[in-house]
């Protein structure tokens, strides 16, 4: 659960308690996540020595 | 007894200068091209993709022996990725792109198929030439 999942969570709770007269909005969109399966292309840049050498070294898997 | 000390002594150094010359003669044997790949990739039955594997065209009728090799490498290929991913402290599947990024800029020869990221089977023809990865520096 996100931090801010966390919060709304967090707020929901005493709203429902009736401690504080506080309308929770609830979100319009699905809280996203960012697992960064994405390929970063700076990384690619980073590791095009690093390619090149696994190529090399390696003729009989490539 | 002091000269059978120094057979002792030049005897293995001996041994290891021919187990060098050894070693440093096979490599070039052992890192030659699979020629089952080779010919599978020539027949169009096999090719890169863009993941950073070697994949099978859907439809070719490849031997057991082919997709044999196809898996042995893969795993052969996921090892090294894993090794020098951990080592730059990057994820598998980013060094694997890399590479694939390497063969998709240069290796792939006139005729071979590829697959695509987007997972679509081409080849490489003398019209079309391959089409590298997005992820990939331009």
């Amino acid at each position: 659960m996100s931090v801010r999942a966390q919060v709304l969570a967090g707020l929901a709770t005493a709203a429902v308690a009736g401690c504080v007269p506080v309308q929770i909005q609830a979100p319009d969109r699905p809280i996203e996540i960012n697992l960064n399966v994405n390929i970063r292309q700076e990384v690619i840049v980073r590791l095009e020595h690093d390619a090149e050498d696994l190529l090399q070294q390696n003729r009989d898997l490539f | 007894m002091a000269h059978v000390r120094i057979i002792d002594l030049v005897a293995p150094a001996l041994m290891g200068a021919f187990l060098l010359a050894a070693a440093l003669a096979t490599p070039a044997r052992a890192q030659a091209t699979d020629p089952v790949i080779a010919q599978a990739r020539a027949a169009e039955q096999v090719g890169e993709q863009a993941d950073g594997y070697l994949g099978i065209v859907p439809g070719a009728a490849v031997s057991a022996d082919v997709r044999s090799h196809v898996d042995q490498i893969n795993i052969r290929r996921r090892a090294l990725y894993t090794r020098r991913a951990q080592q730059r402290s990057v994820s598998v599947n980013e060094m694997a792109a890399a590479v694939a990024c390497e063969i998709f800029q240069s290796r792939i020869a006139l005729g071979e198929r590829y697959r695509d990221e987007s997972g679509q089977w081409r080849q490489h023809s003398a019209a079309q030439a391959v089409t590298r990865p997005s992820f990939c520096p331009s």
